[in-house]
């Protein structure tokens, strides 16, 4: 209650400012002459959303929503939020919600934004694929036409200082940590392989994460240099616990969360039609008790180019990564058949190389060098009206790969209908391979927006 | 001797309309300069059924020592509300653009090199909402006419080059000039096989504090296949005391 009221009181610290420029005061409704007073809009969208013709599930996801997205703002000072109601079905599941998606008080001036409270932070400069971008956590299991609904906020403090037009120092404070959601549990890894609940940092202080990022836009090239430190959203997991009193061992995995430190930088560069785009991270981790849930420390890095051919938008990426202290899993070899403790001792031992096998798989780190060649196509016909767009993936390092089409249609100003499809496949046991019984499937969308 | 000397006089003469043609329409270009400005404006889309569009858009616009920059925001509809576009206008080199799209959270650095694209839809295109380079084009007087009662010229401009030609998204088009008060009314439109694409009906000029004239609405005719689209001023400024910093990709997610 404390903290909603200190976001209050810094909302309402800086209203009865007055707005001073026609393109500022743009959608305000005051009257010439009057005192401008604090603005309240309300923007939003309802939808409905259909995902299914799955293996698994033959609707995976089916839902309504409403999102109300009210900004209260008086020049500086500003307060924004997307609340998102929704009733639906997930995996067979009824689910009925309210989401606080972001909620968050704010100063902005031209030289320093001060934002507090729950927010989306999206950095990086390439496509998708941003190795910088460590801050807020991802569902990948929400289904929708538009990627930023799997984009999920945490409670953070903000503050930007801009030297220059063209120079950004973005300075974040993330205190308690909060990590994406993967629904392994839906996977179908064996009757004896269940998951846990994940064992969550503390909420101390010395759990925060803290990143930083000075942004560069001058007209020839845009470039940043990042900083991040705490627990990675991506996380892997462990094995909780073997059992076997029934004889054959019964594995419970759980979700585990790693510390890491990543120094980042991004680079956007237009030479002609084309534009070049790059974006790297080191991510150093410490694992002295070589726990399976951490991942080695690598650099990740993706190349781009965008190009606008006839229309057609093109967006070509690698993606990579190098790992300098790889070393590769050893297979446990049954060395006394005959021999009941060595059996046992050879079943754990390869519990242990699957389960760190299929974290390497989570974190690309199957081979020293990966990599991944993703391609993106999108072109607007009919007046804007219609939107065609194609992604797909290759793994080279791993042999998975995914497409996934999406036609979206603006029957009017105020609805869009979106139909799409999402097809992965993957070799035995790799991730695309376990996500594809559930994850495979088509979707169609109809969309208010007010 | 005979022959050389006719055909200098042709080349005069010709280059001399030419010369004209480029002074006419250079001074319609004079007299619309209105430098810094800012302005609400409201783009109305109507296809050949009748069925309108609406799209709301505020602009900024800004003389800074080594470019033009303007500030372009999305006011509707609402699935485009928060979009806001930034485009560094240089004389001698190509435009650098961003682009801010809620739905990303992102600055994107953007390249546009379709010119000739339609603008949110519309029957305007790209190159419609910024003023021509008149070094692109060829000029010619071809003709005089009256156009409600008033005295024009006709002037026709031709893209240089091919590559100009599909960048602009006409090969040529034909300005029709107060001979008074060098205001262009009407603009045709010719696609790349030389056949009227659309007409630019261009009204409403109001005189602003620094003696030039904005006009307040424009209408684009797509005489193909019957649709247009009207651009209506509600509100103009004439003059910017925006600061450079809002005209930086850093502050254009701003609402």
């Amino acid at each position: 209650m404390r903290r909603f009221a200190f976001l209050f009181t810094i909302c309402l610290v800086f209203l009865n400012l007055s707005a001073q420029s026609l393109f500022q005061d743009a959608g305000k409704e005051a009257a010439a002459g009057e005192p401008q007073q604090p603005a309240l809009k309300l923007n939003g969208f309802a939808r409905g959303v259909v995902f299914g013709g799955g293996e698994k599930y033959e609707l995976a996801t089916t839902f309504a929503e409403v999102a109300l997205q009210p900004q209260l703002r008086s020049h500086s000072a500003f307060l924004q939020a997307d609340i998102r109601l929704r009733k639906g079905v997930f995996f067979d599941e009824d689910v009925q919600l309210i989401d606080f998606k972001e909620l968050y008080a704010g100063y902005s001036s031209l030289k320093f934004d001060l934002l507090l409270g729950n927010q989306v932070v999206s950095w990086g400069r390439t496509d998708g694929f941003n190795p910088t971008d460590n801050i807020t956590p991802k569902d990948y299991f929400l289904f929708t036409p538009d990627p930023d609904d799997q984009q999920l906020s945490n409670f953070l403090l903000r503050a930007k200082y801009r030297f220059t037009p063209a120079v950004e120092l973005d300075v974040i404070g993330v205190p308690f940590y909060k990590p994406s959601v993967y629904k392994y549990d839906l996977f179908d890894m064996g009757a004896n392989v269940s998951f846990a609940e994940q064992l969550l940092p503390e909420k101390k202080l010395k759990n925060s994460a803290v990143a930083a990022r000075l942004n560069v836009d001058l007209p020839a090239a845009g470039w940043s240099l990042s900083y991040f430190r705490g627990y990675d959203p991506y996380h892997g997991f462990e094995v909780a616990a073997v059992d076997w009193s029934t004889g054959s061992p019964v594995i419970t995995n759980r979700p585990a969360s790693y510390l890491k430190t990543s120094w980042g930088a991004d680079l956007a560069v237009p030479l002609g039609a084309v534009i070049v785009r790059a974006e790297g991270a080191y991510n150093i981790t410490e694992n002295p008790d070589a726990k399976m849930y951490i991942p080695m420390s690598d650099f990740s890095y993706v190349g781009a180019l965008e190009a606008n051919v006839g229309g057609l938008t093109v967006i070509a990426q690698y993606v990579g990564k190098y790992v300098p202290d790889f070393t590769s899993l050893v297979l446990p070899v049954l060395t006394d058949p005959l021999n009941p403790l060595a059996q046992m001792q050879y079943a754990n031992a390869m519990i242990d190389y699957e389960n760190r096998q299929f974290n390497r798989r989570i974190f690309h780190q199957q081979e020293r060098t990966n990599h991944a060649v993703a391609l993106s196509l999108t072109k607007s016909v009919g007046y804007d009206a219609w939107e065609l767009m194609c992604t797909g993936y290759y793994d080279i390092t791993s042999e998975e790969w995914m497409i996934q089409p999406k036609v979206t249609y603006k029957i009017s100003d105020a609805l869009t209908a979106s139909l799409g499809g999402n097809y992965m496949h993957g070799p035995n046991k790799t991730l695309f391979g376990y996500a594809s019984t559930i994850m495979n499937g088509a979707f169609i969308s109809l969309k208010v927006s007010f | 001797m005979k022959t050389t000397i006719i055909s200098i006089l042709i080349f005069c003469a010709f280059a001399l309309t030419a010369q004209n043609a480029r002074e006419i329409s250079h001074k319609y270009m004079n007299a619309t300069e209105v430098g810094d400005m800012e302005m609400i404006s409201t783009i109305n889309i109507y296809d050949a059924k009748g069925n309108v569009r609406t799209r709301q858009i505020s602009t900024a616009s800004r003389k800074f020592s080594e470019s033009t920059k303007m500030l372009i925001r999305f006011l509707a509809p609402a699935d485009v509300k928060g979009t806001a576009l930034l485009v560094y206008d240089y004389e001698d080199q190509d435009d650098s653009q961003w682009i801010y799209m809620p739905a990303l959270r992102k600055v994107r650095r953007i390249v546009s090199t379709e010119k000739g694209k339609n603008f949110m839809g519309s029957e305007f295109t790209n190159a419609d909402m910024s003023r021509p380079n008149q070094q692109d084009f060829d000029y010619q007087l071809i003709g005089e006419t009256t156009l409600e009662g008033r005295k024009c010229w006709k002037i026709k401009a031709t893209g240089k080059t091919d590559a100009l030609k599909l960048q602009n998204g006409f090969s040529s088009n034909i300005s029709y000039i107060d001979q008074q008060t060098f205001l262009c009314y009407k603009i045709e439109y010719f696609d790349m096989s030389d056949k009227l694409h659309r007409i630019q009906y261009i009204t409403d000029y109001k005189k602003q504090t620094n003696g030039k004239y904005f006009a307040y609405r424009m209408t684009m005719q797509n005489v193909q296949n019957n649709r247009k689209s009207e651009m209506i001023v509600d509100k103009f400024q004439s003059g910017s005391k925006l600061p450079e910093n809002t005209f930086s990709p850093a502050m254009i997610d701003k609402f």
